[in-house]
């Protein structure tokens, strides 16, 4: 098996686009294939950030550093083409796309990694689509029904397990799906992601959490916590604990800027 | 005035005029009287100009050259003949219960089921309906709904319409399956005037597609439509039109629907197509209990224009009409919408909803938004909204971040977009059709 990280992220620094300030300070990540990451730290430390430079969001910008996927730029990439070459993020607030069903919007999503000129068979979409739904325990009804489109916060977050599930990505980077999730929408989002795991467990996952609770269920190799910008300390599980029994707060004074 | 200028617009006057018992040649006296009077109507109204509310965004004496077209309505055409486009849109069509087809101004071939023509449905060519003395067309042909008096294009189509349609449902007969009308223009710089009348009678149903292609022109082709529907009491009758001329196409069209007590009389324009659309829509509530869905998708890009003035007259108490518009605009293309609800003094318990959204997908596309109230009762629910947006960059990110293509994010989400009007009338074929139309213009943009 090749050990090398699937996602190399080397001093990154990055912020809002067209503001002066970063809010990434010097990140250094490496995942390897089947690994399960976390990045906690509290509301404001940069993780989410993180998350979504990695996925490409416009708004956020790299200003020095690196992020390699699988040894390509990830930072020169569409947010399309990250996607294409196997990363997902799910988001933390899911976008409503009104009178696009999710059936729809996956079919195109896998229309556009096919060549130019060649057609996705509906008839292997629909069973895939099936299949993907089963595996998840999901009515068939759900894929019928306008993406996020007055859904409830629970249905968002299984809709993004959905498209995950659908799209099977190398990397999944989980982007605080745990927050404003009932214990028992927060088991469904853990089931999906240790089925697909179990499914293919070459499968990288990046959580992004503010709490250790989704870690009783989703059991990571690396912890890392994140403050003000920076990675600041990593092992393994015993972390999340001890950040849960000690809170944010003693490691705001170990680390204050 | 000059006397050469006296005397071109004398000459001018006699043109018109000859052009109108022409038309009328071999029509009743009636009818003969009534096209005359129409004509005496336009030549007393002067053409709309920009400087009343109603014209204010589409200049008239600018972009239709009125006393340079010629009256399209020829010899008859044969429907072996059809146009390849004409064919395409009619296979595409599910089962219907009849079909009349239309070629420049004329109707070339009628077909209803034979079951429903046993049970006193009639689907005729307007003209002939109107020649073999059918007493509804002389009762009701331009003088309740779309008269002459009603505006200069109104009493032009009253005075040099050359044929249409006569659609009527008795008492208590339901169809199913839709009529549809399947329309087609060839000659550039032509003027087509064309009637449409439909009468559903108590606790009857149909629904009718008017369907309306083109060429591209290589000049300003006028195609003028005043559509008048009846619902009688208890009766449900839906109205689709699609207008998917091709450039230079002018459409302008008069619509008014009728609904009487505890009726449905739901209509839907679609406009594709053409260069220059303008359609007046009128909604009279004159029963309790009648109910009045409007809805409304345009698509422009390039230079296309689209106008859409609608009213909903709330004459009766206790009446329902909501109104949704929506459309996205590319390129130089243009968008208004102007629309007013009335409730007329007694109309109390009206419920009246009146929205126009609209998706902006370029720096130079432009839409106007005119919703308005005037409410002369004071027990009444009525809203209206408007809004003008672009696309919303985190839905395209969102979109993006699955993998789809810019363009393929951009496509799905005005196709969603426009989606949510064709989702609240389903009949069969319109959606499909309708949303291929959009896919294959979103292909070009």
């Amino acid at each position: 098996m090749d050990d090398s990280p699937i996602l190399t992220v080397t001093g990154l620094e990055a912020g809002v686009a067209d503001e002066d300030l970063d809010i990434l300070k010097g990140v250094d990540l490496a995942i390897r294939p089947g690994e399960i990451h976390a990045i906690m730290g509290p509301n404001g430390s940069g993780k989410s950030t993180l998350a979504k430079v990695i996925a490409g969001h416009p708004e956020y910008e790299a200003t020095d550093g690196s992020a390699e996927f699988n040894g390509e730029d990830l930072l020169e990439m569409e947010p399309d083409e990250r996607a294409q070459a196997g990363v997902f993020m799910a988001f933390q607030y899911p976008v409503e796309i009104p009178g696009v069903s999710i059936a729809n919007f996956m079919r195109t999503a896998l229309q556009s990694r096919l060549e130019d000129g060649e057609e996705l068979d509906l008839f292997d979409f629909q069973e895939l689509l099936m299949e993907r739904m089963e595996l998840l325990d999901m009515d068939v009804s759900f894929a019928q029904r306008p993406v996020n489109d007055g859904f409830s916060g629970g249905e968002k977050k299984r809709n993004e397990i959905l498209q995950m599930a659908v799209l099977k990505p190398s990397l999944a980077v989980m982007d605080e799906t745990d927050s404003g999730l009932d214990i028992d929408a927060l088991k469904i989002v853990a089931h999906g992601v240790n089925t697909l795991r179990q499914e293919n467990p070459e499968m990288s996952v990046l959580l992004i959490t503010h709490y250790q609770r989704i870690l009783n269920h989703i059991v990571p190799d690396r912890v890392h916590v994140m403050m003000n910008g920076k990675i600041v300390e990593s092992g393994g599980p015993e972390i999340a604990l001890e950040l849960e029994a000690q809170g944010y707060e003693e490691y705001r004074k170990a680390h204050a800027a | 005035m000059s006397q050469a200028t006296a005397v071109r617009e004398e000459v001018r006057r006699e043109i018109g005029r000859r052009a109108v018992m022409e038309t009328g040649a071999g029509d009743p006296a009636w009818l003969r009287a009534r096209r005359d009077e129409a004509w005496n109507i336009y030549e007393a109204t002067p053409l709309p100009s920009t400087r009343s509310e109603e014209w204010r965004y589409t200049d008239v004496a600018r972009l239709l050259p009125l006393d340079e077209l010629e009256p399209a309505a020829g010899g008859p055409a044969h429907a072996a003949a059809l146009p390849e486009e004409l064919r395409l849109a009619m296979a595409q069509d599910r089962e219907s219960a009849g079909r009349i087809v239309d070629v420049d101004g004329r109707v070339v071939s009628v077909e209803l089921d034979e079951a429903l023509a046993a049970r006193g449905v009639v689907l005729a060519s307007l003209r002939e309906a109107a020649r073999a003395g059918v007493p509804q067309v002389e009762a009701l042909l331009a003088t309740e709904a779309v008269p002459a008096a009603d505006g200069k294009f109104a009493a032009l189509n009253a005075a040099l319409w050359s044929d249409g349609v006569f659609l009527y449902v008795p008492r208590g007969v339901r169809i199913d399956r839709t009529i549809r009308l399947s329309r087609w223009v060839s000659r550039p710089g032509t003027a087509t005037f064309t009637r449409i009348l439909i009468v559903a009678e108590e606790h009857s149903q149909l629904s009718f597609v008017d369907e309306i292609l083109s060429p591209d022109f290589p000049a300003v082709t006028l195609v003028n439509t005043a559509v008048e529907l009846f619902s009688r009491g208890g009766a449900q009758v839906q109205y689709v039109s699609l207008q998917r001329m091709g450039e230079g196409g002018f459409y302008l069209a008069n619509q008014r629907t009728l609904a009487e007590r505890d009726s449905t009389l739901d209509t839907l324009n679609v406009a594709l197509g053409g260069s220059v659309g303008r359609v007046d829509l009128n909604a009279r509530l004159l029963g309790p209990g009648a109910n009045s869905d409007m809805l409304g998708l345009y698509f422009g890009d390039a230079n296309q224009h689209f106008d859409f003035n609608t009213s909903q007259d709330h004459v009766a108490p206790h009446a329902h009409s909501d109104l949704l518009y929506k459309g996205a605009l590319d390129g130089a293309a243009r968008g208004i919408f102007r629309g007013i609800i009335r409730v007329h003094e007694g109309a109390q318990g009206t419920d009246a909803y009146q929205t126009n959204r609209n998706l902006i997908l370029s720096d130079t596309a432009i839409a106007t938004s005119l919703p308005n109230l005037e409410i002369e009762a004071d027990d009444v629910r009525c809203s209206h909204g408007a809004t003008v947006g672009q696309l919303d960059a985190e839905a395209l990110f969102y979109l993006m971040s699955r993998g789809l293509r810019r363009e393929q994010a951009e496509r799905l989400v005005v196709l969603g977009f426009l989606g949510e009007v064709l989702s609240k009338l389903p009949l069969g074929g319109v959606v499909e059709k309708v949303t291929q139309a959009i896919e294959a213009k979103l292909r070009y943009v």
